[in-house]
């Protein structure tokens, strides 16, 4: 691959990457959240947001203002941001869009399949899927009862379909297998991404590639804190953990038989990025803060992707900004709603 | 003279009164701190995993109790309530209780026993993986369940006394008259 993105990327490219920085200024700041904290209601809430980038975006909703609604309008936003950037895209960033779609849709697949088992009805989760995830063979995802049946009669045409050699099986879903099938689809599709950066070369892979690695290493140890006290087995638990990390292979063959805190704690220590990430948990309360030292890294990473030109890591990064701005202020308006102000400074400045 | 005995009467009435009443609030602060952390918990379990992975898209619209609530006569004629967990197999109290928690239950005294499948653990909506916080959030619950039974009989308890301390403050004004 001729190396020198700069002589040819915006030729293709360089009206999106002009159009995504211009949106990535549009971020809340800290003032914004200073402001936010201080609301007392939702109401004020809506009113603060109109002085930003979101504008109008919840004059036509109904009373009561629910958490849920401001969360579901705010996705709503970003998918016509994204979209128009799709709409817009040529090879291979198109490809990199569908990429990122990816992961949505896998999580609006699980969310159908666990609402067929509560029997609900398709209509109902539907509206409360993820926009960004959407495909036409959603409503269809119902009716399957294995994941082979799954693949063969929903899945095979979607962009998912790739990601499913490791799931086919005649099991029934139930919550396990469900479980399984989101881990292990997740972990079929980030590798196949990290592939896909990495082969592009040039700038995207250096920006893309250790970001989508924390990304991995970050699910191994997410799934390995959950897991326990839980019936999955060390073995199945092994299987989720995704290979295109830094953890691959010592780390996760050790991360696999750790059994508690202190012992994911040790795993950790062996790796530079990740011992200071662990040192700043501390002790107490180890699992959530866990979750936020994480996410923050997340976010630090995603803004330095903004510090070089010519690669397609400023659309992931602002889409995964933008997700830590929801985030945040779904996190102010469930403190604001509950009134339970304690840690309502527990968000994450990005700006 | 039945009236100093009367006076000595209410005034331990009134003294347990108090004393209840003292245990509900407690109780009652409690239950609202336990609430309170459960929801904090559950908003906590959906900042991990998503806003729309943590709500009403995840349980079913009918939904088997976990745990039931009993009342039982306790020997001073006063009803006591309690909850229990709707999978326990030995009662709390052998004898005549026991019918009726097995009618409760479902579960028939006919020699074919029909053994009804463990309940499902409500985590497991959220699926397998589930964030600390949703189990802490289903503990804080939980813990809550209990206070609330224990004030349900608090509260039948205070009622009782309260209806008591007022016939004995009527039986002394019939006193009083005729003594004075």
């Amino acid at each position: 691959m001729l190396e020198g993105a700069e002589f040819y990327f915006n030729v293709d490219h360089g009206y999106l990457e002009g159009l995504v920085r211009g949106c990535k200024a549009s971020l809340l700041t800290q003032q914004d959240y200073i402001n936010l904290v201080q609301c007392e209601t939702l109401e004020d809430v809506k009113i603060h947001l109109q002085t930003t980038d979101y504008g109008n975006f919840l004059a036509n909703e109904t009373n009561p203002l629910t958490v849920s609604k401001i969360d579901t309008e705010m996705r709503k936003k970003l998918c016509r941001e994204f979209e128009y950037f799709r709409n817009h895209s040529l090879e291979p960033l198109s490809t990199f869009f569908t990429y990122m779609t990816c992961s949505y849709m896998i999580d609006n697949v699980i969310l159908l399949m666990n609402g067929a088992l509560q029997k609900k009805s398709v209509k109902e989760i539907l509206v409360k899927c993820h926009p960004l995830g959407r495909f036409t063979e959603m409503e269809a995802v119902n009716i399957a009862e294995t994941p082979s049946d799954l693949f063969n009669a929903v899945l095979v045409e979607t962009p998912l379909a790739p990601f499913f050699q490791d799931c086919m099986s005649e099991n029934t879903l139930d919550e396990l297998n469900i479980e399984l099938l989101r881990n292990k689809l997740y972990k079929s599709y980030l590798e196949a991404f990290y592939k896909f950066c990495k082969n592009h070369g040039d700038v995207t892979a250096e920006i893309m590639c250790p970001i989508l690695e924390f990304e991995a290493d970050r699910r191994a140890f997410i799934i390995t804190l959950n897991s326990f006290g839980t019936e999955l087995s060390k073995d199945d638990r092994e299987t989720l953990y995704p290979t295109c990390g830094k953890l691959y292979p010592e780390g996760l063959r050790l991360l696999a038989q750790a059994e508690d805190f202190d012992q994911m704690r040790r795993v950790a220590e062996h790796y530079g990025v990740y011992k200071p990430l662990f040192e700043a948990v501390g002790d107490g309360d180890g699992d959530t803060r866990l979750v936020l030292i994480f996410y923050k890294h997340k976010v630090q990473m995603n803004v330095l992707a903004f510090n070089r030109q010519f690669h397609y890591g400023v659309f992931y990064a602002y889409a995964k900004l933008k997700e830590q701005e929801m985030r945040n202020i779904v996190w102010i308006a469930e403190c604001i709603s509950q009134r339970h102000r304690t840690k309502i400074n527990s968000y994450i400045p990005i700006l | 003279m039945a009236a100093p005995g009367l006076r000595a009467q209410m005034d331990s009435l009134l003294l347990q009164l108090l004393r209840d009443l003292e245990e509900l609030e407690a109780k009652r602060a409690a239950l609202n701190a336990r609430v309170e952390e459960g929801w904090f918990s559950l908003s906590k379990a959906r900042y991990a995993m998503g806003a729309k992975s943590v709500g009403p898209l995840q349980y079913a619209s009918r939904m088997e109790p976990q745990v039931c609530v009993y009342t039982s006569e306790a020997q001073d004629g006063l009803q006591k309530v309690w909850v229990v967990r709707a999978s326990a197999q030995t009662p709390e109290e052998v004898g005549p209780r026991e019918a009726a928690l097995r009618r409760r239950k479902g579960l028939s005294r006919t020699p074919e026993p029909e053994s009804s499948p463990a309940p499902r653990d409500p985590l497991n909506w959220f699926g397998i993986l589930v964030p600390h916080s949703l189990r802490h959030a289903q503990a804080s619950f939980r813990e809550g369940l209990q206070l609330a039974a224990d004030m349900a009989s608090l509260q039948i308890r205070i009622d009782w006394g309260q209806s008591q301390l007022r016939g004995l403050q009527e039986k002394l004004k019939q006193l009083e008259p005729q003594s004075a």
